[in-house]
């Protein structure tokens, strides 16, 4: 039962802020690590703590990380944690959490408990579970996401391939264009009962943009 | 695994009988795809993929099934494999390979596998590459770079890394070499671009490209408001 538990949510990116909200409605308390100063701002004033995994250790009984980046759970921290704390990760690779370092522990003992679901046992008695071998955890232990959200993301890859079917582009790194972002949006938007007003001619001009978008400036961040 | 190479198969997945279960499923699924089904309903006559040979590295969902019948409705040949050895139903992706599109790709595979996976996703029986990439991560267009620059320098495949992910991969790049030692070079002058779902290839795009060792065009998916700021919150 995740209410009452204590979960911390390595980094506070996109991810990090789905998975701590997530966490928070299931009644848990959620503490959050950063090393980023404006991730750590937003995530204190969402009314999450921000600490470190160290400091966290004592406390922790799920531990979720979400950062890109590597070693961000060691063996070290595994070694500390509470017994039976749960270790996961769901940022796309699975370097997050030093799974070779724990299997590679002296004296650990690896219980498989169902598939996607590892016990480590370790030699003072203490054990943790591994879910998906530290591997993203949305689609190593459930079916990933649902249908409605990755019609976004897909509809923007669908776009993105005639894109680059249809036109010559340089050896580079491009983005889509804002009113085909929009596109996607608006695709969306009936499904779930939305409707836009409208922009009169005097607002459009008022604010300086078309009628039918783009609404927003490239360097926006909604 | 090695001597399966030399040919591509149809399709490789768990069990073709769940083919049944997994297309209830997808077509639950294409209702709650608005998208999708309008791109297919907007572009459906026109097929603005026509004649375009697309790999996709992502994971093989029900969802992902509903892109990949998108694709194919615009005009699109299309092979696939996930880009995680655990992402994949089996329901899925049997009923993908059930409707003729060849799919390499099963839940729990071991990383020889996976890239075995990557690879036969890459290439098309006539033994060349596709136009485009559906990548997420950055796994296929990885192994077609490194397989490129393996060929100009064959000692990079013995590199000594750390990850055992890499290991595999340079693993199988080294087998290619053996049997085909020009065609992950042919497969980057083919390719016309690729599309990147996901934050990390991003990132790793982005790295390629400041080195110099990006040989053709990206779309970055990731930083789509509509991806981001959805499917990485929720």
């Amino acid at each position: 039962m995740l209410a009452g538990k204590v979960v911390v949510v390595c980094g506070y990116g996109d991810v990090g802020k789905g998975s701590a909200k997530s966490m928070k409605g299931y009644g848990s308390r959620v503490l959050v690590t950063e090393i980023d100063p404006i991730c750590a701002l937003q995530a204190t004033m969402e009314g999450f703590k921000v600490q470190t995994v160290e400091d966290s250790l004592n406390e922790g009984n799920i531990f979720v990380t979400t950062t890109g980046n590597k070693d961000v759970i060691t063996i070290e921290h595994m070694a500390k944690m509470k017994d039976k704390s749960i270790v996961c990760n769901i940022g796309h690779f699975d370097n997050e959490i030093q799974v070779e370092e724990l299997e590679n522990y002296p004296g650990v003992k690896r219980i498989n408990i169902k598939p996607q679901v590892d016990q480590f046992v370790f030699p003072d008695g203490h054990s943790i579970i591994l879910l998906s071998e530290g591997r993203l955890v949305n689609l190593g232990n459930a079916t990933g996401h649902p249908s409605f959200v990755m019609s976004n993301s897909f509809t923007n890859q669908t776009l993105a391939q005639i894109e680059l079917w249809k036109k010559d582009f340089e050896v580079g790194v491009y983005r889509l264009p804002k009113h085909l972002d929009e596109e996607v949006a608006r695709l969306h938007l009936e499904h779930v009962g939305a409707k836009l007003t409208v922009l009169s001619d005097e607002q459009a001009e008022y604010l300086g943009v078309e009628k039918s978008g783009p609404y927003k400036p490239d360097h926006y961040r909604y | 695994m090695a001597e399966l190479m030399v040919e591509t198969l149809p399709y490789k997945i768990a069990d073709i009988n769940l083919a049944d279960w997994g297309r209830k499923e997808i077509e639950l699924a294409e209702f709650e795809m608005p998208g999708l089904m309008a791109l297919r309903k907007k572009y459906g006559t026109e097929k603005p993929l026509k004649g375009a040979q697309i790999t996709g590295s992502l994971h093989m969902t029900i969802q992902t099934a509903v892109l990949i019948e998108t694709l194919k409705e615009l005009g699109a040949d299309v092979r696939w494999a996930s880009c995680n050895i655990f992402s994949t139903q089996d329901h899925a992706a049997a009923a993908i390979a059930k409707a003729g599109i060849p799919v390499f790709a099963w839940k729990g595979e071991n990383l020889e596998e996976y890239w075995w996976c990557t690879e036969q996703a890459l290439t098309w029986p006539d033994g060349s590459g596709p136009d485009l990439i559906v990548d997420d991560g950055g796994d296929a267009t990885m192994m077609v770079l490194r397989g490129n620059e393996g060929e100009k320098n064959p000692s990079l495949l013995d590199a000594v890394v750390k990850q055992i992910d890499e290991i595999e991969l340079l693993k199988r790049l080294k087998i290619t070499l053996k049997s085909n030692p020009n065609k992950w070079k042919k497969a980057a002058e083919k390719l016309r671009g690729v599309s990147e779902e996901t934050t990390t290839g991003v990132h790793r795009l982005y790295q390629l490209m400041e080195k110099g060792k990006l040989l053709f065009p990206a779309i970055n998916v990731n930083d789509s408001v509509t991806k981001s700021k959805f499917d990485n919150l929720y």
